[in-house]
């Protein structure tokens, strides 16, 4: 049996072709809300248990232990928030918003889970402002749930068990998908991430105990209540546990979001699920975990999409967003066109990230445009580093991770990508024939383009 | 005396009681503003300064900060084009082209007649479905020049 036609029970999106909303009726008569009643009945460290027990780890991004980052709340102190950030902004990253637009009651199941578990009465879900559909339907969900009594004071009918849940939206900026950053801007402020410590499970929003978690994660709560830790972990590559939902775009035959366990390769995702490279073409690389993360060659995707598979082969899984470019995507391109968002994104708080980030994206230009030097490689290598933590002139620098994520592909393309980078500058232009040479917000155009085969 | 939050008082004394603290009505303001006005003007956000409690200072710094925040009037369909890198190499830019020479939409302009404008923008998470464009507050995915046709075809 080949991974494309193995069958795996989806719970997440059971039926994410359809893209309709299951609204509250449809979700109950499916047995929807009972793990919420289960929970009620259940001792708060109980579910931080099973949740521990289930290896879940946190489907952002930086893939930390869910329980274990629930435990870190201070004993004792009152009142406590969770705050679901579905601020998806990673590029690449384009899971949470049909969870959120398809099954927006599970969220709130989880919500309700995860409140009771780390004894919290108020929640937001912070979700970014380009995602305004996700907003009204969760808006609406939300008004449901509090009709029938499963959200506000006294949730069904338990004397003295409140959650409330408030839907709040961003304005436009990736910042605000790190979890401080987040906080602040839930406070009515510009998205300015925070030193840490305090960590925000000890000083968070409004100062009080907070914990923030993915769409994903709080969604993957009342499935592993329902269903055990087992259950969860009986899809496991090394500490990765359960099915998770996998991003893909770029040039495969079918681009779109997959509910696949830890286990699946990179090579079976892009070739057997996404049925291969879009027009028969070779594949030139992929970036395996939203755009931040270090790119990988032909050669190296044999792994298992898994923390430690990814990882193996000196990359990051990250949100696993999986961007697959074929041979006509110049690298020297496709960096700058990523340098120029994280560039545009920076906050602008800490002078490496700020500054760090507009050089690198000026000398990338400069070298996609023809005019790159030798030196510039050279400099860019200073900035950048290796595509490692902690190399280079930004990476480890600043408050946030943004300065690490702006210089990480920079860095992996120039140790993947070396010659082609000197062959610009050699040459004096970009070499590949028929791309366009429009770039980064088509700030500059070269007038000698020709028209990109179809695509 | 404010004038273009004048009916909105008490939707939005609904709002501040949800919130632990009342500063973080400022996004939800705003964005009742944008809304309601297409765009955040000076005398806007001396009112959202008043209504929030703070200075216009503050509520420009916030404004000036979130890039979804119009400080000028914009077209009454206002389009953001993705042109981060998954929408980039599925063709964004021929997208662009597009908007340009068959419907005479360019970046930062708004149509003379009022009816358009365009801004590129970062990542819409719409990746699985690049190149994509938010019209208003419609996402469209997988488009085609027919396609775009039919869609600014239904735009007012």
């Amino acid at each position: 049996m080949t991974t494309a036609t193995a069958q795996w029970e989806r719970v997440l999106l059971p039926n994410i072709e359809q893209d309709q909303t299951e609204w509250l009726d449809a979700y109950v008569a499916g047995g929807g809300y009972e793990m919420a009643r289960k929970a009620l009945g259940m001792a708060p460290a109980d579910i931080i248990g099973v949740v521990k027990d289930s290896g879940l780890r946190g489907r952002g991004g930086a893939g930390f232990p869910t329980g274990m980052k629930w435990g870190f709340l201070p004993q004792g102190l009152f009142p406590r928030y969770l705050a679901v950030n579905a601020d998806e902004s990673e590029p690449g990253t384009c899971k949470d918003r049909p969870l959120m637009e398809q099954r927006p009651h599970s969220l709130i199941e989880g919500v309700i889970c995860s409140c009771l578990a780390i004894e919290a009465q108020q929640a937001f879900i912070y979700i970014r402002g380009e995602y305004y559909k996700a907003a009204r339907v969760m808006q609406q969900a939300v008004e449901e749930a509090y009709a029938k009594g499963f959200l506000g004071k006294n949730i069904f009918g338990q004397q003295g068990k409140n959650v409330d849940l408030v839907v709040h939206r961003g304005a436009g900026a990736y910042i605000c998908g790190e979890e401080t950053a987040l906080l602040t801007s839930l406070e009515g402020y510009r998205g300015y991430p925070k030193l840490k410590p305090p960590f925000p499970a000890v000083s968070g929003l409004y100062g009080k105990p907070t914990i923030i978690n993915n769409v994903e994660t709080i969604v993957d709560v009342p499935h592993i209540l329902r269903r055990g830790a087992d259950w969860f972990k009986s899809w496991t590559h090394e500490r990765t546990t359960g099915m998770r939902l996998y991003s893909v775009s770029g040039h495969v035959k079918k681009p779109g979001v997959y509910e696949l366990p830890p286990t699946v390769t990179l090579k079976d995702l892009i070739y057997d699920i996404c049925g291969g490279i879009r027009n028969d073409h070779e594949l030139k690389f992929v970036i395996p975990g939203g755009s931040s993360v270090p790119w990988l060659k032909p050669h190296q995707i044999d792994i298992p999409m898994s923390h430690e598979g990814v990882a193996a082969a000196g990359s990051m899984l990250g949100s696993s967003a999986v961007m697959v470019m074929d041979h006509t995507v110049c690298p020297v391109w496709a960096v700058a066109n990523l340098s120029h968002f994280y560039h545009h994104e920076s906050c602008g708080q800490c002078t490496p990230c700020r500054e760090g980030s507009a050089w690198m994206h000026k000398i990338l230009r400069r070298i996609e445009q023809g005019g790159g030097r030798m030196e510039d490689l050279d400099t860019l290598r200073d900035i950048a580093g290796e595509g490692k933590p902690g190399s280079g002139m930004i990476s480890g620098k600043s408050i946030c991770a943004l300065g690490d994520a702006a210089a990480w592909p920079v860095g992996s393309a120039l140790g993947q990508f070396h010659d082609e980078f000197v062959e610009h500058i050699e040459k004096g232009c970009c070499p590949y024939k028929n791309k366009r040479y429009w770039m980064a917000g088509g700030r500059f155009v070269n007038e000698t383009f020709e028209k990109m085969p179809v695509l | 005396m404010p004038t273009i939050l004048k009916d909105r008082t008490d939707e939005i004394e609904r709002l501040a009681v949800r919130y632990p603290s009342r500063r973080s009505i400022m996004l939800p303001v705003l964005w009742m503003v944008q809304q309601q006005e297409g765009w955040i003007s000076q005398q806007a956000m001396a009112e959202v300064a008043d209504v929030v409690g703070t200075t216009v200072a503050e509520v420009y710094e916030v404004v000036s900060f979130y890039t979804m925040f119009q400080q000028r009037p914009v077209g009454r369909h206002h389009i953001a084009l993705c042109d981060t890198l998954a929408c980039a190499i599925c063709g964004a830019m021929e997208v662009a082209e597009y908007l340009k020479t068959k419907h005479g939409i360019e970046k930062k302009k708004v149509t003379p007649d009022g009816r358009f404008s365009l801004e590129f923008v970062e990542c819409i998470g719409a990746c699985s479905i690049a190149p994509a464009m938010l019209v208003g507050e419609t996402l469209h995915g997988n488009l085609t020049p027919d396609g775009i046709d039919a869609i600014l075809a239904q735009c007012p």
